[in-house]
């Protein structure tokens, strides 16, 4: 032992009263147990040490001065509604100091609808801009110089038809595509497993990709032609160790799909990029960023780059959504700081810090700004840009390094064995591993045995929301639709039509899919139409739910008998329906809509079942109309809603209405999700029974839904 | 709950998608009194009964069961048929809860309004299962689907208990990286009318291909339930919807074959036979646990015979007359 160990022991040992300092360990979500303290034993030997930043394998950054050079690109995400607003919006910020845009599409969009098509009519400009036609393109990027500006688009899904677009706009507006940078994300795998914003099937999905890397890198060698996503994994319920191995893992897939397609590896890997998130758990995530870096050069020596910045990993980073609290939403502004100094000290390229209010709605102009001042303080104001990974040899941060990479390299190995990460998607195994943690997350939360200020501690009891709510009118889509209608009048049609079908001939043979599909864009095809001439050769992607079972119960059986008397309360409450009333409660866990973030209700059907209840799932997508239909088959007691995108004031009205005009007024609507508290009223109005808020723990929820069930069926 | 069993009755045979969804949950009471209403509804629906095509269909998890049914059942609606397609999912064994998300691997068909899925809970017992999926089948015929495929998981009983109550029972397999046979049971080989090998597309064609040969090899092995139908083995893709008029061709031609050699009206007259023996079982069992003498004799008798002081035929013998003193009197 190094001097001064045992020392610590009994000086340590003195001042818990004789007990060891063992019993100050703690066992993080990942598995790792982690000491009181650390020293120069705990990190001889490491592999992820010895070098400096900017130097193989990167542990301390890509960059040689990092933000000593300079410091990393605010980017923050914003789409409003509509193409005009988002553009208003984004020369605000230009003006005030942001460097690069990023571009936040509208759910519609995604799934490569346009607005005028009735499954989307809850969905237009939620979330992001809806953009159909070139023409909403042209609006978007109105007045700003693509010539000079980094533009980042949020785009899996209709990456085709969007691309396309975008570099039809920046044609007609004068800009070569050699002169275009940015990045897209079409980091497809990551749908697949838990965003859901896809369209095709995988192996089609992938060969988009391909075509897309191979344009780029002859026509538009600037541009970054996919961003590796870990933040929707992290957010889907990943820890640390999850997200960096299922997100490398996914860039060893799509280095593999671009050789296989002919590349030569050292003329697109420096152009990937990756996009982490970053949550509270302060040195987990500092650690990550670093262990991400020296993995993913040590996954490329087996493709034999020849350039450094082939294995060099560049990461964009967003601060944690999921983290952001509806209760005492100011808190949020203080999380925010905490994951963005996470971020910077992990060493990140660049950064987008979330809005206080993102628990509640989509940011408005004042929350906007204030996150963005949280990063330019950082930068301005603390000083802290001025060493290069400041805290490379620190005792703690090394030790967690090494101790990440060993866990991502387990995982990433078993996805190996198992033929890749397209394989392992397939078989369904990393989702579960990804519901398995978030359901024990949630299990921790409820208990209390994780803290979040505000929801399960130090709750207010009377709670006022006393900030502006930003709300998407209905006018945004019939304006949308104005604007198709149109366009589709003006247009050359026959041209138009020859184009698409060309765009049918390339997914059946060899043509590369992002060319042809600029011609279209260029003859005013809309994104709906360039999407469908693909969907006919590729077929659309139908989604196969699997849900684990035990995890939410098993954090409670590890925990004080107080929380699992909460749970087998529960049991019993569900036990006795079943006696009483002849069957268990059967709930219709659903979400309707094109918004495809399905955490919320994998916890929920997964903690319910657990609890005893029958748990229904609805396919994701579904109408309103669809959802009551299965309602009604499947004679559930209760549907419960879940809603992200602000979705809710129409779909859940709408889910009642079809109910009661089927005849099944009698199955009651519960809603969960974001909603704003200021539109709870309004479901309540419409016949809603009950809302719970992000925070809600499980068992208060299922206790409710019990009150009410027991109230109608047992009296 | 409803009391009046002409409430159901009607709304079945209007198919009326509201009472024939309430008249299955009706059928999977628990409560006695339920029971009672059930036992009436079935009895008047049964002269409606009986047309419908019975398909059970099993499989160990991942052999894409609901995916080879969403296809295979959308297939069906545009031949002009009405399906219905029961699933039942197991019960926690903890907790007694379910997860029943059948309908997100059948997207197209749970919108299809010549389609009626209903997913069930197994509930723990397999007599459970048993009763309320056979009663679910009859109400479904009822309401006019002359379609009816039982889908279960491929564990325990319950391939045999789903197979004791259709016309034909068709085994999905897929194509495993091996020894394909390890993962088949001898006694579903027994019962199976067919065997279908699922993911026969990319590059696992081959393996499919390879597959159908050793379950053709093993059924060889397998004396044929009838004389007149040898299982064949056949091979389809799901996901790109090809094979399946195959198998929906086989399924036809085992009933006309059936039809004619008399054998399908046999096998639902032994069906309804051993399904009535199974309850009379039932019943007898329930009435010796639950009689008075018996609960209180039988922990001393057990005891006895546990220590040897009583031989089990005497202590048998006597349970039993306790059940026969009641009957004398």
């Amino acid at each position: 032992m190094a001097t001064g160990y045992e020392q610590w022991v009994e000086l340590a040992t003195k001042q818990m009263k004789g007990k060891s300092p063992d019993t100050l360990n703690w066992k993080s979500p990942e598995g790792i147990t982690v000491k009181p303290v650390y020293g120069e034993d705990d990190i001889k030997g490491l592999p992820t040490m010895g070098s400096f930043p900017g130097m193989a394998p990167y542990t301390r950054g890509p960059m040689a001065t990092m933000y000593a050079g300079r410091p990393w690109t605010i980017r923050q995400y914003a789409g409003f509604s509509t193409a005009k607003a988002s553009n208003e919006f984004y020369r605000k910020n230009l003006a005030a100091g942001q460097k690069g845009l990023s571009v936040a599409f509208s759910l519609s969009t995604h799934r490569g609808y346009d607005s005028d098509n009735p499954r989307v009519a809850g969905d237009i400009g939620k979330a992001g801009v809806a953009i159909d036609s070139i023409e909403d393109m042209k609006i978007l990027f109105d007045g700003i110089p693509l010539d000079q500006m980094s533009v980042s688009m949020t785009m899996n899904g209709a990456v085709i038809p969007i691309l396309a677009m975008w570099i039809g706009a920046a044609e007609e507006s004068g800009v070569k595509q050699e002169e275009l940078t940015g990045t897209i994300q079409n980091d497809i795998l990551k749908e697949y497993l838990t965003r859901n914003t896809y369209i095709y099937p995988p192996e089609p999905s992938m060969r988009i990709i391909s075509d897309i890397m191979a344009f780029c890198s002859k026509n538009m060698p600037k541009y970054n032609t996919i961003s590796i996503s870990g933040y929707h994994i992290m957010e889907a319920g990943a820890d640390s160790v999850l997200q960096c191995a299922f997100t490398l893992a996914d860039g060893v897939e799509y280095v593999r799909a671009a050789i296989k397609a002919g590349m030569d590896v050292d003329t697109f890997a420096p152009r990937l990029s990756f996009f982490f998130g970053v949550g509270m758990n302060f040195f987990m995530e500092i650690a990550m960023l670093r262990a991400a870096r020296f993995l993913w050069h040590k996954l490329m020596q087996q493709f034999n780059p020849k350039k450094p910045q082939s294995s060099m990993l560049r990461t964009h980073v967003q601060t944690s959504g999921w983290s952001l609290t509806e209760q005492d939403p100011y808190n949020n502004v203080i999380r925010t700081t905490i994951e963005a100094m996470a971020a910077a000290l992990g060493g990140t390229q660049s950064l987008h810090t979330n809005s206080f209010d993102e628990a509640v709605c989509l940011p408005t102009e004042f929350s906007a700004r204030i996150a963005r001042n949280t990063q330019i303080i950082i930068q301005e104001e603390s000083q802290i840009c001025r060493v290069a990974d400041p805290l490379g040899g620190s005792y703690y941060i090394e030790w967690l390094t090494s101790k990440i990479v060993e866990g991502a390299e387990k995982i990433i190995n078993e996805i190996e064995e198992m033929g890749g990460m397209a394989k392992a998607i397939a078989s369904g195994m990393p989702k579960l591993r990804i519901e398995e943690s978030a359901a024990r997350r949630q299990a921790r939360i409820d208990q209390g045995k994780d803290v979040i200020v505000g929801v399960n501690k130090y709750r207010l009891k009377d709670e006022k929301l006393d900030f502006e709510i930003l709300e998407v009118p209905d006018s945004v889509r019939l304006e949308q639709i104005d604007r198709i209608n149109h366009i589709k009048k003006t247009r050359d049609n026959a041209k138009c039509q020859a184009c698409l079908e060309a765009i049918a001939k390339a997914a059946g043979g060899n043509g590369n899919l992002l060319e042809v599909a600029i011609e279209a864009a260029k003859a005013r095809a809309t994104v709906g139409e360039i999407s469908d001439a693909m969907e006919k050769v590729f077929g659309r992607f139908v989604a196969t739910t699997q849900c684990v079972s035990g995890a939410y119960s098993s954090e409670y059986s590890e925990a004080s008998s107080d929380s699992a008397q909460i749970i087998e309360g529960l049991r019993k409450r569900t036990n006795d329906f079943l006696a009483k009333t002849g069957r268990r409660p059967r709930i219709l866990v659903t979400k309707m809509g094109q918004d495809g973030h399905d955490r919320g209700i994998k916890v929920v059907a997964s903690s319910y079942a657990d609890l005893g209840f029958d748990v229904d799932i609805s396919p994701m997508f579904q109408t309103p109309d669809e959802a009551a239909k299965m309602a009604i088959e499947n004679d559930v007691h209760i549907v419960g809603a879940s809603s992200l995108a602000a979705g809710h004031k129409t779909l859940v009205p709408e889910l009642i209405q079809k109910l009661k005009e089927k005849g099944a007024a009698e199955i009651m609507v519960v809603a969960g999700g974001v909603i704003p508290p200021s539109d709870y009223q309004f479901l309540y109005d419409a016949g809603c029974k009950g809302i719970y808020g992000p925070g809600t723990p499980i068992t208060e929820s299922a206790g409710k839904v019990m009150d009410m069930l027991e109230e109608k069926y047992c009296k | 709950m409803h009391k009046d069993p002409s409430y159901y009755i009607q709304g079945v045979l209007d198919n009326n998608r509201l009472m024939l969804a309430r008249t299955i949950t009706l059928v999977e009471s628990i409560l006695p009194s339920h029971q009672e209403i059930a036992k009436h509804v079935i009895n008047e629906l049964l002269p409606y009964t009986g047309k419908a095509v019975r398909l059970g269909i099993t499989g160990v998890p991942g052999a894409g069961k609901s995916t080879f049914i969403e296809s295979f059942g959308t297939t069906l609606t545009t031949l002009g048929h009405k399906v219905a397609v029961l699933a039942i999912d197991p019960s926690s064994t903890r907790s007694g809860g379910s997860i029943l998300g059948d309908k997100t691997r059948m997207e197209r068909l749970a919108v299809n309004d010549m389609a009626f899925i209903r997913p069930s809970p197994s509930g723990g017992s397999l007599g459970g299962v048993a009763r309320k999926t056979r009663e679910t089948m009859l109400v479904c015929e009822a309401a006019g689907f002359d379609v009816i495929i039982v889908e279960t998981v491929g564990v325990g009983q319950s391939e045999t208990t789903v197979a004791s109550m259709v016309d034909f029972f068709l085994v999905l397999q897929i194509a495993g990286a091996g020894d394909e046979l390890q993962g088949i049971k001898k006694g579903v080989l027994e019962v199976a009318d067919a065997i279908v090998v699922n993911k026969a597309d990319g590059d696992n064609i081959n393996r499919a291909k390879l597959a159908k040969k050793q379950y053709e090899t093993a059924l060889h092995l397998v004396t044929p339930s009838s004389p007149n139908w040898a299982p064949p083995v056949m091979t389809c893709s799901a996901l790109e919807e090809k094979g399946l008029m195959d198998v929906w061709t086989t399924v036809n031609s085992h009933k006309k074959i059936m039809t004619a050699s008399g054998e399908l009206e046999k096998k639902r007259q032994d069906q309804a036979m051993s399904w009535m023996w199974f309850l009379v079982n039932e019943g007898l069992e329930r009435w010796f646990y639950q009689h008075a003498e018996i609960q209180k004799l039988l922990p001393n008798i057990k005891k006895r015979v546990e220590e040897g002081k009583m031989a089990p035929t005497r202590a048998a013998d006597e349970l039993v007359a306790i059940l026969g003193k009641d009957l004398l009197l």
